[in-house]
């Protein structure tokens, strides 16, 4: 699909050593952006080619999770145990405005990349690295997958909310919640230091932290503990704000009801229709002032009997309309479904060789003068190595 | 009153963004987190605010000036008066904006159009102006009226649905979950659209939507459902290519998350559990077997974990390459050895005057911007923004003072 509109970020090099989900997704913001990646990839792919989900065709080409997260660059094979490898490498970083990586501290340095040395042996390249805990992890932090980061940063202990009874914590959302969150933060510096490079700036050495960046999503909370203004404690409801607001079974699915003040309440109650059990030793600013656990338990049960009548996007839409704040709980068959989605065109069709057609979540800003759009679907493995090594005047 | 770091001061803050303008009419969380990254690149960043309109987290306490949350989301911005609402608080308003690089507003839906600040008003007087509007389905569209807080976004972009226990009725993450996140896909597309700006010097609208925000943090799970139908019910703490894989009682009713990526990690772990009569157990010889008999590994975990200590455990598992960290609580949160010791945490002057510590940027950087200050009393900034910026004289400031304008 072509595009009349310019791109943001056109004419910027970036070469892509990544070979995990958090730094392919990092490329991946900036390629659709119009940034030309350059992803190096082993000559047997990069790993995330052998992750699910799958669609139809055969390894290395079937991965749906890297074809999402390589929309709109090159693959490059080399092999950067050799020294022909390690040479071309260093012709594309010499040409690079930027180089994204997520490997462990130290790797870099083996390829002649060394962080500390970016200023001489590189000068004004921006190179980023992704890591789960920072080039300056610790002896026990050294191995890490996203749910170790979630944990490590607070989340784990405190998902869900109103564990009162200490369960077992759960994982999150996917398996690539702190990856993604990452590679957002990993961008905006990146984009952040090259326009300044373009200005006359320095080239820069960015070390993103995924448990840094999941930390810091916290910061309205635990801004308020590390000074004392908020209590901490082992509970694992710390982070919670009380209340009956939860996600409740209905007649299709399920719907997620908050509720925090008299005017809801009052809202609620008309929608409902002057339910008798809101009578019952409900005074009318309960939710502000007298907010209880039987009073909270008693809501649940009460409106989990209403809402087993209704159906989530009805019974949503009604009470949006009334000021009553009730949402489905979408899953994904509902989210390519939506007509907000649709309206905002958050899905993008795209034609992969090997996976056939398929709609492509998107990103969450509209953009007038520079949409972000997918050019092309993720690379062929080496697809692009004989035209990048020609370009770089060799032979491949 | 005492400015504790005058904003002129402030100009040399650093920072691949400093010289850039960021003006923002935002309220408690996502729309405050996309400025404060900004500033933490190194950009200026006002805060429009009025005693008749207040940012209902500095409501959270008697002192509108040290409200905690507040704080926490708002370090290193200047704050001006200016009532909105009023007429020549509007003009003002355009004045600030026509001087700006970026303006960021998250109000209910329609609300700044009301106020007669939407885009094709304000673009007339700054056509390079990059306009950030976060809401929580965006500004346009059939839904585009609704609205909700932080785990409405998370039910309604898909994330709320995924996380729960088998079988059970979805729990959802963290009630916290959702404005960060959406606050920072705001502050990459804004930085994308300066850098269009420096070229071009054209501006534009940029429409953010929280619940999208929240969908592209399990876009991999919506591309398999797009690619072949899959459904994803919850299933507790299951990965499709790990186990054993999730959270796991210690002594003293702590927890660790323990992660096993390979049937080598498994194979170290078995031996550290139960030897090599466990290793070579061939129920749990590889992934698929693993997932099989799910039931019966995680028993075996679990009664290995429960009684041993969570950080004694989280050693013994790193030195064997086995990925594992302790689940921290908020007394661990605050205390984490690792932040205090790497420069995560700065020192910055608060509205007393003194020194107070606040939570850094996730990253580090070479040539970063310097972090000066903590968040801004009301109207701290009064002088410099109306003064310096707009060219108002002290007399005319004193009247419009008088007027409710500046109030």
């Amino acid at each position: 699909m072509t595009s009349t509109n310019p791109s943001a970020l056109a004419g910027l090099r970036i070469v892509e050593l990544a070979e995990g989900v958090a730094g392919e997704f990092c490329g991946k913001l900036l390629s659709d952006f119009g940034a030309e990646v350059i992803k190096i990839e082993r000559p047997c792919g990069s790993p995330v080619r052998r992750l699910s989900p799958f669609g139809r065709g055969e390894a290395p080409e079937n991965s749906a999770l890297f074809a999402y997260a390589n929309t709109s660059k090159r693959s490059v094979v080399l092999d950067l145990e050799t020294e022909a490898g390690r040479s071309v490498l260093e012709k594309l970083l010499l040409r690079a405005d930027a180089v994204v990586d997520d490997h462990e501290p130290g790797w870099l340095a083996r390829y002649g990349i060394d962080p500390a040395g970016i200023p001489e042996s590189h000068p004004g390249l921006v190179l980023c690295s992704i890591t789960p805990f920072g080039q300056d992890a610790g002896e026990t932090q050294r191995h890490a997958e996203d749910l170790n980061v979630f944990h490590a940063s607070g989340w784990g202990y405190h998902t869900p909310s109103g564990n009162a009874r200490g369960r077992t914590p759960l994982k999150g959302a996917g398996r690539f919640l702190a990856s993604y969150e990452a590679a957002f933060d990993a961008a905006l510096c990146m984009t952040a230091a090259l326009m300044d490079r373009e200005a006359g700036g320095p080239g820069r050495f960015i070390d993103v932290s995924a448990h840094r960046v999941l930390y810091s999503r916290l910061d309205y909370v635990l801004g308020q503990m590390i000074i004392g203004d908020m209590d901490v404690s082992e509970a694992h409801t710390a982070l919670d704000l009380g209340g009956p607001a939860a996600v409740l079974p209905c007649r299709d699915g399920f719907v997620y009801v908050w509720l925090s003040d008299e005017t809801m309440w009052c809202e609620l109650r008309r929608m409902i229709g002057d339910a008798p059990w809101m009578d019952e030793d409900f005074p009318p600013n309960w939710l502000q002032l007298a907010c209880t656990t039987d009073r909270v338990n008693r809501t649940r049960r009460h409106l989990s009997e209403w809402l087993a009548t209704q159906d989530k996007h009805a019974v949503s839409e009604e009470a949006q309309k009334r000021g009553v704040m009730i949402v489905p709980v979408n899953n994904p068959e509902d989210l390519m479904a939506s007509p907000q989605y649709r309206f905002r065109e958050y899905f993008h069709r795209l034609e992969h060789p090997v996976l056939g057609e398929a709609l492509y979540p998107t990103v969450p800003y509209r953009m007038s003068a520079t949409p972000p759009m997918p050019s092309q679907p993720a690379p062929l493995l080496g697809g692009d190595t004989q035209a990048v090594v020609s370009e770089l005047g060799g032979q491949a | 009153m005492t400015t504790t770091m005058p904003a002129q001061t402030m100009r040399a803050r650093g920072g691949p963004l400093q010289g850039v303008r960021v003006v923002e009419l935002t309220k408690v969380w996502a729309g405050p987190y996309t400025g404060k990254l900004l500033a933490f690149l190194g950009a200026e960043v006002i805060r429009v605010e009025s005693r008749s309109a207040l940012d209902s987290s500095r409501w959270f306490s008697e002192d509108i000036d040290n409200a905690p949350g507040y704080q926490a989301v708002n370090p290193q911005k200047l704050s001006v008066q200016l009532d909105t609402r009023t007429p020549e608080g509007r003009e003002l308003m355009l004045k600030l904006l026509a001087s700006a690089d970026v303006f960021i507003e998250n109000l209910r839906p329609g609300a700044i159009k009301r106020a007669g600040l939407g885009y094709e008003e304000v673009r007339k007087v700054n056509p390079g102006l990059v306009y950030v509007s976060i809401g929580m389905y965006g500004n346009d569209g059939p839904l585009a009226y609704q609205s909700g807080y932080a785990p409405c976004f998370a039910a309604l972009g898909g994330v709320s649905a995924m996380v729960g226990y088998e079988g059970e009725t979805p729990q959802g993450m963290n009630i916290r979950y959702g404005d960060s996140t959406t606050g920072t896909c705001a502050a990459f597309a804004a930085v994308t659209a300066l850098r269009h700006k420096r070229r071009t010097g054209e501006g534009q609208f940029i429409d953010v939507s929280a619940v999208e925000a929240l969908s592209t943090m399990i876009g991999d799970t919506i591309m398999a459902h797009a690619v072949n139908g899959s459904a994803t019910p919850c299933d507790g703490n299951r990965h499709a290519e790990m186990a054993p894989h999730g959270a796991y009682p210690s002594r003293n009713g702590e927890w660790i998350s323990i992660a096993v990526n390979s049937d080598q990690a498994w194979k170290s772990l078995a031996r550290l559990i139960g030897g090599d009569a466990l290793v070579g157990d061939s129920r749990f010889a590889d992934l698929p077997s693993r997932q099989r008999n799910l039931g019966e590994l995680e028993r075996i975990v679990e009664e290995w974990t429960r009684s041993r200590d969570a950080s004694e455990l989280v050693t013994s598992l790193q030195s064997e390459g086995i990925a594992a960290a302790k689940s921290l609580n908020t007394i661990d949160l605050v205390a984490d050895p690792d932040l205090w010791g790497s420069g995560y945490f700065h020192s910055v002057l608060d509205v007393k005057g003194e020194q107070r510590p606040i939570m850094g940027p996730s990253w580090y950087m070479t040539e970063p911007a310097r972090l000066m200050r903590g968040s801004p009393r009301l109207g701290e900034d009064n002088d410099y923004v109306l003064g310096d910026i707009l060219g108002i004289s002290p007399s005319e400031r004193a009247r419009l003072a008088a007027d409710g304008v500046t109030v």
